[in-house]
């Protein structure tokens, strides 16, 4: 097999079968990235570590529910690890009132062009979202980055953008709509 | 109204989806809006579309390498963390297969299994070699059985069938999928009994099936034996 993204499924299922070797041999894949996924939204290396061993548990239960959904293997991980640190960071958050950076439009520049490495790792649903959030303007695009990548709440994107919560809802929703048709595209 | 889909919010359900795979749904919203996911397909599909989509966010997320105390902790947590003898890991299944067959003997004898057990179904497809098989257990003959809609054999190959109890005990082999036709296999009253809500899987193994009682090749296809209405 030397398509990487049928490796990772097999890998899954054979830990839905129980295979502990197939764990570590996953683990070893792919522990760098959902690590790096829960540092971004956690911001914090103790509690990232603790995020990370919850997904990871999380995915040797739930591996034979694996297919349900229809995720291909990365995204299935990648989701299982995101919302893990996204829970975790709200309820250390929760009632805190944390301030998040400011988006300001005026600093925002347009997205780096994707490396060599990236490019090659990218799919077709990568660039056709990249494109996408391109044709929105680009504070919109980074409330969608932040709420995805930050696990950022309504609260804390109005916090962000000095504008009401309704306000900031309604200029998301839009966007996520506009976002929907370009990529229906 | 008010909720997820709030006529004066633009975008309705669809713009709820993305609100939803951001996290971004709380209270009432989150839950009048997994309400109706569950029983609307479209919704379903917009909600994995956005997963994908929104997934190659973590693309340009650089890779950190955890410390190894995270996996030391993670096979502690799951698998504790003392290596136990051979015997140590063997006994647990044992006692678990008698213990399995004591009940099904017990349920048997006192007529708790009645005809009124649904059939099960597993749908085990395998998109990158385009078999498409249907897996359903008839309780009332206590037949497995898997049907190949689509998708070659494997040639000079064995597809073997393997039941992956509830309880994390060691998957257990079938049989194998039969080359031409219909596969129909008889199981024992001990695979019977631990079939409801186990999990199918399939493996690709040397003809004539696994050498050695556990999985050899690529394990290609997954599913969950639950019922269906028909």
């Amino acid at each position: 097999m030397s398509n990487p993204l049928l490796e990772i499924e097999d890998l899954i299922f054979r830990i839905a079968m129980g295979d502990r070797a197939a764990f570590r041999t996953l683990y070893g894949r792919t522990s760098a990235k959902l690590f790096g996924v829960c540092l971004r939204v956690l911001n914090d290396r103790a509690q990232a570590e603790e995020a990370l061993q919850e997904a990871y548990a999380k995915i040797w239960t739930r591996a034979g529910q694996y297919r349900a959904n229809g995720y291909s293997p990365m995204t299935w991980l990648i989701t299982l690890a995101r919302n893990t640190a996204v829970d975790k960071r709200r309820a250390r958050d929760a009632g805190v009132g944390r301030r998040t950076a400011p988006i300001d439009a005026a600093e925002l520049v347009a997205d780096p062009a994707p490396g060599p490495a990236q490019q090659a790792e990218a799919r077709g649903e990568a660039q056709a979202l990249q494109l996408c959030l391109g044709g929105l303007p680009p504070e919109r695009a980074e409330m969608v980055r932040r709420a995805y990548l930050d696990g950022a709440t309504y609260a804390e994107l109005a916090d962000a953008t000095g504008t009401k919560l309704n306000t900031v809802r309604t200029w998301l929703r839009r966007s996520l709509m506009q976002l929907r048709e370009c990529l229906s595209r | 109204m008010t909720g997820a889909a709030d006529t004066d919010l633009p975008g309705g359900w669809e713009a709820a989806a993305a609100e939803y795979v951001l996290g971004l749904l709380s209270g009432d919203e989150l839950a009048d809006f997994e309400r109706r996911l569950a029983q609307d397909p479209d919704l379903q599909q917009d909600v994995a579309a956005w997963q994908e989509y929104f997934a190659t966010l973590a693309a340009p997320v650089h890779e950190v390498a955890a410390p190894p105390r995270v996996l030391r902790r993670i096979e502690a947590q799951l698998f504790g963390g003392a290596r136990r003898s051979l015997l140590g890991r063997v006994m647990p299944y044992m006692l678990g297969a008698v213990t399995a067959a004591a009940i099904a003997w017990a349920v048997n004898f006192s007529g708790l299994l009645g005809d009124d057990e649904p059939d099960l179904w597993a749908d085990l497809e395998t998109p990158a070699r385009g078999l498409v098989l249907l897996a359903h257990y008839a309780p009332s003959s206590q037949t497995f059985m898997v049907r190949r809609d689509a998708g070659e054999y494997p040639e000079g190959r064995s597809l073997e069938i393997w039941m992956i109890p509830q309880e994390g005990a060691a998957p257990v082999s079938i049989g194998l999928v039969a080359e031409e036709g219909l596969t129909e296999i008889p199981v024992s009253d001990a695979i019977a009994e631990a079939l409801p809500g186990a999990g199918i899987a399939i493996s690709d193994e040397p003809e004539g099936g696994s050498p050695t009682g556990q999985a050899t090749g690529p394990v290609i296809s997954v599913g969950q034996l639950a019922p269906r209405e028909e």
